[in-house]
């Protein structure tokens, strides 16, 4: 079971990696692309089937583990459903980069795409993102502040303090403060190599109360990520955080909260977390302007929001529900690892949405050039 | 003359589909980035002013140009000594020695960087022998920084560097070494000042092909440098597919193009102008 979801790790990190390097690797989309560029697409058309019916709505996500889980957690349902309906998984990750090229090109592919809540904000107010259709999509199955204009939660994460119980001779990491107290807890540490969740933890370590993070101080968190940024490996993918605690590279480390659970787990519990001061992340299906389904992708949207199927999302893949409604549904052992249950939310810092697409551009660029460079 | 003019043509037929390709594939959409970097956010300079404004990209850059000239220098090194070897091995010694050179080529460039992660890594192989052997106390950090991706990019890099240097020395006439022998030259001698004199326009050509291969690494720097080495690629792949600053991602893999023909167009300068001496 471990090994297997190690190889599954490897899987995604070379699929994110043929993601980022295009050149390298001809999609079928990119060859048809190269075909219509060169007035042969004629001929591509030609070869349709000829009952083809109503296009397949296409749902993207960042593959690895998650194109299974998505597939049983909210594809499966929904064409159980609605026989009539087809659904493709694509998962290739939609990046605002991409869907931009898209929608400016008028050659929109993608119905709904799995990204940080904050994107819907962004790209939506360049325009680039239809609006929810707030009539299909039900506003009350979905965490207060999570049904956006063009974007609704699907499930949520945490980013977490994770450590080797057996670096520490027995005294336990409670708070980013020892997170950054390298003489009590030695060893090297790794955060994401990105602002998310990275300001926050910085800004708690440095002694800002929990309700008072948002807006953040950049300057300060910057300043705090420097002091330790010589015992720090940054990761990059998730794949690399699990490795690097596995490994014993670091001793601790801020990760997303389902690695951490399959870290504790493939060592019996040597590496441990908790949720304390964690950072509580939304990630929302947003629908590009000029979808190819059209109207049809809300159904389907709507259906996602069934507890049933985000419980299910929990047990596979650790992504927690966020339709308020599941909570009642689900086990204390799944309660116990789920970002959402209200005992673990209580304790972590909702990550808040506007700071993050009001800044996230701009200061995303000053940390690889103030921090990381 | 007619048979040459028909020649000519055919040559020029059976190019069209390349040169199509390439024109509709990569010059068209090549020149449409380009022109990115002139038009947005607005039509203006302004992106290519920031290249003198703003410090951090000029030590992008910086970073970059030193990294892909001590990649350059280290595998041009060992590519020499390596094509030497080669030059003067036998014939199955030099199977193997091809054959270990060309099998990393055909792996991807993603599993080699993360094997160098697990071999360098403070508990891997390398770190045990150089405990094991007393050489350290305590494991010295091999990756995950600078070092990691210099090791990882060399690796990448010395095949490129050995073949166009082999190539060279195959071609160098075996009398004249001997001729110098002949003549009362020492070995050292004769290396030094036949030998090598010939060789330069194999180690020109590999620090060309080098350099200009390593100043566009993405994925060697990215898990080898435990997020702290940040090279140009990167910096326009954040550009483009996150903060969405297209002209300046544009700008910046202008800046990089020009960089690299200006070495290509150097390198032919130079090699046309030694057949012309020659």
């Amino acid at each position: 079971m471990d090994r297997f979801r190690y190889l599954n790790d490897w899987e995604e990190e070379i699929l994110a990696f043929k993601r980022a390097t295009d050149g390298r690797c001809v999609s079928r989309r990119a060859f048809c692309a190269g075909l219509a560029a060169l007035g042969l697409s004629p001929l591509v058309a030609t070869m349709q089937p000829v009952d083809a019916k109503e296009p397949d709505i296409v749902l993207v996500n960042w593959g690895g583990d998650s194109v299974k889980a998505m597939d049983q957690a909210y594809v499966q349902p929904f064409l159980e459903a609605n026989p009539g309906e087809g659904i493709k998984i694509d998962s290739s990750g939609a990046t605002s980069g991409k869907i931009k090229a898209m929608v400016e090109a008028g050659r929109v592919v993608w119905d709904m795409c799995d990204r940080a809540f904050h994107a819907s904000l962004q790209l939506g107010r360049e325009g680039l993102l239809e609006e929810i259709d707030y009539s299909v999509v039900d506003k009350s199955k979905v965490l207060p502040g999570f049904a956006g204009r063009w974007g609704v939660a699907n499930y949520c994460f945490a980013n977490v303090l994770t450590y080797d119980t057996r670096a520490f001779g027995g005294r336990k990491p409670e708070s980013w403060a020892d997170f950054w107290n390298i003489k009590d807890f030695p060893g090297r540490r790794t955060l994401r190599r990105h602002i998310d969740s990275t300001l926050e933890v910085a800004l708690l370590a440095d002694g800002v109360p929990i309700d008072k993070i948002y807006p953040i101080d950049v300057k300060r968190a910057f300043d705090k990520v420097k002091q330790i940024k010589d015992h720090v490996t940054f990761w990059s993918s998730h794949a690399d955080s699990y490795k690097l605690l596995r490994d014993g590279e670091v001793t601790m480390g801020c990760l997303a909260h389902t690695r951490s659970v399959t870290l504790r787990r493939d060592t019996n519990g040597a590496i441990d977390f908790t949720f304390n001061q964690g950072i509580f992340w939304v990630s929302g299906w947003i629908v590009p302007k000029g979808n190819p389904a059209g109207k049809r992708v809300w159904k389907m949207i709507a259906s996602t929001q069934d507890p049933a199927g985000q419980i299910e999302l929990l047990k596979l893949m650790g992504n927690g529900p966020v339709n308020p409604a599941a909570n009642a549904l689900i086990t204390p052992d799944l309660a116990a690892i789920n970002p959402s249950s209200p005992e673990n939310l209580k304790r972590m810092v909702v990550a808040d949405m506007e700071w993050y697409a009001a800044n996230s551009n701009t200061v995303l660029n000053q940390f690889i050039d103030n921090v990381l460079s | 003359m007619i048979a040459g003019s028909r020649q000519t043509r055919a040559f020029l037929l059976f190019l069209t589909p390349s040169l199509v390709f390439l024109t509709v594939l990569f010059a068209y959409p090549v020149g449409k980035v380009l022109l990115v970097s002139v038009t947005d956010p607005e039509l203006g300079l302004q992106n290519y002013r920031l290249l003198i404004e703003n410090a951090a990209l000029r030590r992008v850059f910086l970073t970059t140009v030193r990294i892909a000239g001590l990649t350059t220098l280290i595998a041009v090194a060992v590519g020499y000594v390596l094509a030497y070897r080669m030059h003067t091995a036998g014939e199955r010694e030099l199977r193997l020695i091809i054959f270990c050179l060309m099998f990393p080529l055909w792996t991807s460039v993603l599993v080699r960087a993360f094997s160098w992660v697990t071999l360098l890594q403070s508990n891997g192989i390398v770190n045990g022998i150089l405990i094991g052997t007393g050489l350290t106390e305590r494991p010295i950090q091999l990756v995950r920084n600078e070092i990691g991706v210099l090791i990882g990019m060399v690796h990448v890099m010395i095949p490129y560097a050995t073949l166009p240097i082999y190539a060279v020395m195959k071609g160098i006439d075996a009398r004249l070494p001997q001729a110098a022998r002949s003549l009362g030259a020492s070995s050292l001698q004769t290396f030094v000042r036949i030998f090598f004199p010939l060789t330069l326009p194999g180690i020109g050509a590999a620090m060309i092909l080098v350099f200009i291969t390593s100043i566009g690494f993405y994925v060697t720097p990215i898990v080898l440098g435990g997020g702290k080495v940040v090279m140009i690629a990167e910096y326009i792949s954040v550009q483009i597919t996150e903060t969405l600053r297209w002209g300046l991602g544009a700008m910046l893999a202008t800046v990089l193009l020009a960089i690299v023909l200006l070495f290509v167009f150097a390198f032919r300068r130079l090699t046309v102008l030694r057949e012309q001496g020659a």
